[in-house]
């Protein structure tokens, strides 16, 4: 059975071509992703093995001692300093020990040379754009350092630096500048006396690697304490039990670890970030493979339709159905595995080009690319699952055919009537589009799976009802193509109409795609609004922010203390706990905070005092009253507020504070944005300018400038910039996504070839007497290509109807978050349909090419 | 109708040769043809199976290429014609009647008729149109499927698609092959009536001695070679000659 099954598929392979392709495409997708996430993590882990390596024990805060709040994933957050030069000190003289080394890490970007000239002017993309600083104090031991001098020397004084060997490079320094680095405090220089190497191979993941002296980084830090200590052993020690014996001496809180078992915990942790990019990624590689299966169905639905005398001849000479059924699917089985085999192979180009792009870009961060066992395992699952579930119902439907069929004269199915398929359609619609409502809408605790099931359900019911549409819709087109295209226009009407599952199918595919794009470009353009709203309504004429962090507190005074400056505001977040539950608290100053924004809160945003906190819906939806008094969990512990006013919307936090009450929360304010208002001295830049007064882009070089000297990396826009660059992030989300999907519109395009190649094969007869009789070869192929345009242009139809209904839901259902309404998207659905036109001519060309050579005395004697 | 005095000649061909496949398995399917076909005649070309009369009506009507020699339809030598050039003379000249397969599934009757002219975008003359009809009796099937006619029905709408456009000459292979024999001679019938009324030129292939006898004129065909021609054939004398030939 299985030598009739592998026959079958190479007695004819060019029928099963693009089917195995558009498998291969869904799998490749999957496979790239696991075996680029996979390359990233060894890439990291390896840095993790480098930064641990020499080091035989790390002494750091205890994770697990941790408050929850302040646990953090991510795994170069900078920690606080927790121990003291006695811990320092009483660990260096645990027996075992030989070296313990106090390590703190300073906040900081180290600069390049010109980075007063480069701040003013510079977007907030480019500003500091020199990838993230890591600066730590020199010890002057490589084990301990895990640096060594390549040029140079060493730190040895305060005022002097190192940098990595890369770094110096990029930037553009030579040993004797003066480096300069951005803190909280100012722009701080220092004199580059050495180049380090880090590890064996500097890598770094595009990091700048920065040193200086000890106790310039405890005064550049503020904190007089170390973060972690670096411990080397003595030669031949037992670590185990010298981390034991460490514990001992170890303040509350704290831990030691091997270095070895720290890389690995560190890998661990990565690893789990990156889980989230792998489920992500794979969640279009299925959208892919969905899609795919949609093709799969449709050719072997029709390869079982041709070989009907094939298989009635079978059951004549006694051949089972069940046997029928179980070689098809056999057949499938060959396919998928072939098809996943190409799948993984085109996964690994891609992620070797991708890795490639990105290396390019920003500096080598991949390990060497390998082909994972996972990676292999899932493809080959995914790939055979999706096939063989797909070719399941035409299996079933082959081993029903009767003996009698071998007899018939005509291979071409009798028209069915449609309305189970239209009951069973409409149920699933309605099922999808009430489960997509109850995830929206509900509370739930997994809305996505509601949504994303439903979605499934209600595409699935859109395909089966679109062949109710497309029959009469042809029906309706065929006067109009007739006059266009003549002859050639009416039949490609008749094609679509004669078998109007194979053309809704096949359309259905490519709706799929466009429905996403659809969906999210409903998205993106009605969150571009509620944007433009935002900045519309804002009276700030500048924000501040960091390019790299928080807006320092010397940044704001400089700001405050400048000409023309009316009143400064400044907000902060952060997340703080209520009732066992994360949720974000905005901190702001009350007294200025009306003055930049119309806030929607009762009673004014004036009128919160220390110890008070405004609510949001999404606590009132808890049954939070006004009058109540509520306790939230900071980092500084627990503070219990009174709540004395609500908050319009969700979009701006959970929980309203001053600054003082969120100094008791969190500590020390990071401040995110400070918004200033300009007094009436400086004009508006198209203001009627008679005597001469300051405009406010000319005020904005001047506040550039006047922080550009300490602050290179805080950057000051108007609304406008800002409302600009959102909308840049916007754009380039959609722009992600649209690559993202482009796999499964491609593989939706190929099921337009795949379904017109096939039905070029089962009308060869057909095409033949067209020939005869006179259709000229240019004509047959205008025929096939206003056939595949018009399927592709009604799947793109039916997309984008599906996608904004889909996208205008979620935009209502988010209505606390800002959204006033729905935007549609009407410029992207009318390039999403020319591209579907043009796109159908191209899925035409071969089949179309295929259809205008045939031999017409072939083609009239061919077995029909 | 009057038929012309002095026939012309619809279609020629001067020592076709067609050969199949090289060098030891080659096949001579024409050796060394001379034809003319008369207008207004209605020619039977037979011949036992492989003696290339299929590649004789194919090369004649330029569905086929002669590997070597000269043929022409209405005065037009179409062994030199590009391949859309020889289209656009299938198209203008030539009517074609297949043993089966003849009609677009997915075209009503009428729809089918018309076809040759929809493609080359020329008005129906609606005169002829109703006359065809009428005498092939599909008044009442026109706007039926293809499915939906008997094989006697579906042969007909053929014939009146292969006249609709006068054509110079039309070609019929093994029009009758799959009737019955009262369908197969309505058939014939009518298209022996195509010939004497409208003076429509007809070159049919067929194995049938019977369905030869409605021909004006007989061209036997034995390997590739024209053997024998016989006119004003009866279905006794066909078969005797067939006989000779060893069928």
């Amino acid at each position: 059975m299985f030598r009739l099954a592998v026959k079958s598929v190479r007695h004819n392979p060019k029928r099963l071509l693009l089917t195995a392709f558009a498998v291969a495409l869904g799998v490749s997708l999957v496979a790239a992703t696991q075996i680029f996430t996979n390359s990233l993590s060894s890439g990291f882990s390896d840095l993790f093995d480098d930064i641990y390596a020499g080091t035989d024990v790390i002494v750091e805060a205890d994770p697990d001692a941790q408050s929850e709040t302040e646990q953090n994933d991510d795994p170069f957050a900078i920690s606080d300093g927790i121990f003291t030069a006695d811990d320092v000190t009483a660990v260096g003289n645990v027996e075992g020990v030989s070296i313990a080394a106090g390590g703190i890490q300073v906040m900081g970007a180290v600069l390049g040379p010109d980075y007063a000239e480069d701040a003013v002017g510079s977007d907030p993309l480019t500003a500091g754009g020199t990838g993230p600083s890591q600066i730590f104090n020199w010890y002057g031991e490589p084990a301990v350092d895990q640096s060594t001098v390549v040029d140079g020397r060493g730190v040895e004084a305060d005022g002097e630096i190192v940098l990595d060997i890369d770094a110096v490079e990029n930037l553009g320094y030579a040993i004797g500048d003066e480096v300069a680095i951005a803190t909280d405090s100012g722009v701080e220089t220092f004199e580059l006396v050495g180049t380090v190497r880090f590890g064996e191979n500097n890598n770094l993941q595009g990091a700048t690697l920065a040193y200086i002296s000890d106790a310039e980084a405890h005064r550049l830090a503020d904190d007089p304490n170390y973060a972690s200590i670096s411990v080397i052993a003595d030669e031949g020690a037992n670590l185990d039990r010298v981390v034991t014996r460490i514990g001992d001496v170890l303040p509350e809180g704290t831990r030691a670890i091997t270095g070895e078992d720290k890389a690995a915990e560190q890998t661990e942790a990565l690893d789990d970030v990156l889980q989230y990019v792998d489920i992500f990624a794979i969640a279009f590689g299925l959208i892919a493979l969905f899609v795919g299966a949609y093709i799969i169905v449709n050719t072997f639905r029709i390869i079982v339709t041709q070989r009907t005398r094939e298989f009635g001849l079978m059951r004549a000479i006694g051949v089972t159905g069940k046997q029928i059924r179980s070689m098809i699917l056999l057949e499938a089985l060959v396919i998928a595995i072939a098809a996943s085999t190409l799948g993984i192979i085109m996964g690994y180009l891609l992620a070797l080009a991708f890795a490639g792009l990105v290396t390019m870009m920003s500096g080598d961060i991949f390990g060497t690319l390998t082909l994972p066992l996972d990676a292999v395992l899932w493809s080959y699952a995914l790939g055979t699952a999706v096939t063989l579930i797909a070719a399941f119902m035409p299996a079933i439907h082959a081993s029903r055919i009767a003996p009698m069929e071998a007899l018939r004269e005509s291979a071409t199915s009798g028209k069915k009537p449609l309305k189970v398929r239209n009951i069973v359609g409409a149920a699933m619609f309605l099922v999808g589009a009430g489960l997509v409502t109850v995830g929206l809408y509900s509370d739930f605790d997994r809305p996505y799976i509601w949504v994303g099931a439903g979605a499934v359900t209600l595409v699935i019911g859109a395909t089966l009802l679109s062949a109710q549409i497309l029959s009469p819709l042809a029906g309706l087109m065929r006067p109009a193509l007739t006059r266009m295209f003549r002859v050639d226009g009416k039949l490609a009407a008749n094609n679509i109409q004669r078998e109007p599952r194979r053309s809704s199918n096949t359309a259905a595919a490519l709706m799929i795609g466009v429905m996403l794009l659809a969906l999210v470009a409903t998205f993106t353009e009605s969150l571009k609004t509620v944007v433009t709203a935002e900045f519309a309504t804002t009276k700030a004429d500048f924000f501040v922010s960091g390019a790299q962090g928080a807006v320092p507190a010397g940044a704001i005074d400089i700001v405050e203390s400048l000409d023309g400056v009316e009143a400064i505001s400044s907000i902060g977040f952060d997340n703080a706990q209520y009732d066992g539950v994360t949720y974000s608290v905005a901190m702001l100053e009350p007294e200025t905070a009306g003055l930049m924004f119309e806030y929607q809160s009762e009673p004014a945003v004036e009128d919160l005092g220390t110890g008070e906190v405004y609510i949001a819906p999404t606590i009132a939806d808890l049954g939070v009253n006004v009058g109540d008094e509520i306790t939230l969990t900071g980092s500084e512990g627990d503070v219990t507020l009174e709540v004395t006013g609500e908050l319009g919307r969700s979009a701006d936090g959970d929980f309203w504070v001053d600054f003082a009450t969120g100094e008791d929360l969190m500590g020390e304010v990071q401040v995110v944005q400070t918004m200033v208002l300009l007094d009436d001295s400086i004009v508006a830049d198209d203001a009627d300018n008679a005597d001469n007064a300051t405009t406010i882009s000319e005020q904005q070089t001047i506040l550039e400038e006047a922080l550009a000297e300490d602050f290179p990396l805080i950057f000051v826009a108007q609304p406008g910039q800002l409302e600009q660059l959102a909308n840049m992030f916007i754009d380039l989300l959609l722009g992600v996504i649209s690559a993202l999907l482009g796999s499964a519109l491609v593989i939706a395009l190929l099921g337009v070839a795949n379904t017109l190649l096939l039905s070029v094969t089962e009308r060869t007869r057909e095409i033949g007497l067209l020939r005869a009789v006179g259709l000229k070869r240019s004509a047959v192929w205008r025929m096939i290509t206003v056939e595949s345009m018009v399927m592709a242009v009604f799947g793109t139809i039916l997309g984008m109807v599906l996608g904004v209904a889909l996208g205008s839901a979620l935009v209502l259902s988010l209505a606390d978050f800002g959204f006033d309404g729905v935007t549609i998207p009407w410029i992207w659905l009318i390039v999403y349909t020319v591209l579907a036109a043009i796109a159908g001519v191209l899925a035409a060309i071969w089949p179309a090419w295929r259809a205008s050579r045939l031999d017409i005395l072939q083609a009239i004697a061919a077995d029909g | 109708m009057t038929t012309t005095e002095v026939p012309e000649l619809a279609a020629t061909m001067r020592s076709g040769y067609k050969d199949y496949g090289q060098g030891e398995a080659a096949v001579r399917a024409l050796d060394g043809i001379n034809v003319d076909i008369a207008r207004s005649e209605f020619t039977a070309i037979m011949g036992p199976s492989g003696s290339g009369k299929s590649t004789l009506l194919h090369t004649l009507a330029g569905l086929d290429k002669l590997s070597a020699g000269e043929s022409t339809i209405a005065d037009t030598t179409i062994t030199s014609l590009s391949e859309a050039q020889i289209t656009e003379v299938r198209r203008k000249y030539i009517g074609f009647v297949f043993q089966s397969f003849n009609l677009i599934p997915s075209l009503n009757a009428k729809e089918n008729i018309t076809l040759p002219l929809d493609i080359s975008g020329t008005k129906v003359d609606p005169a002829w149109f109703d006359e065809i009809i009428s005498i092939l009796g599909l008044g009442d099937r026109l706007t039926h499927l293809p499915a939906e006619l008997s094989g006697g029905q579906q042969q007909r709408v053929a014939v009146a698609r292969a006249l609709v456009s006068r054509p110079e000459i039309i070609f019929a292979d093994e029009p009758s092959g799959n009737l019955d024999s009262k369908s197969g001679s309505e058939l014939l019938s009518f298209m022996r009536r195509a010939v004497k009324d409208f003076g429509q030129t007809i070159v049919m292939v067929t194995h049938d001695p019977t369905a030869a006898s409605y021909a004006d004129r007989i061209l036997f065909l034995e390997d590739g070679k024209i053997v024998d021609e016989m006119r004003e054939p009866t279905a006794d004398r066909v078969l005797d000659r067939m006989k000779q030939m060893g069928h």
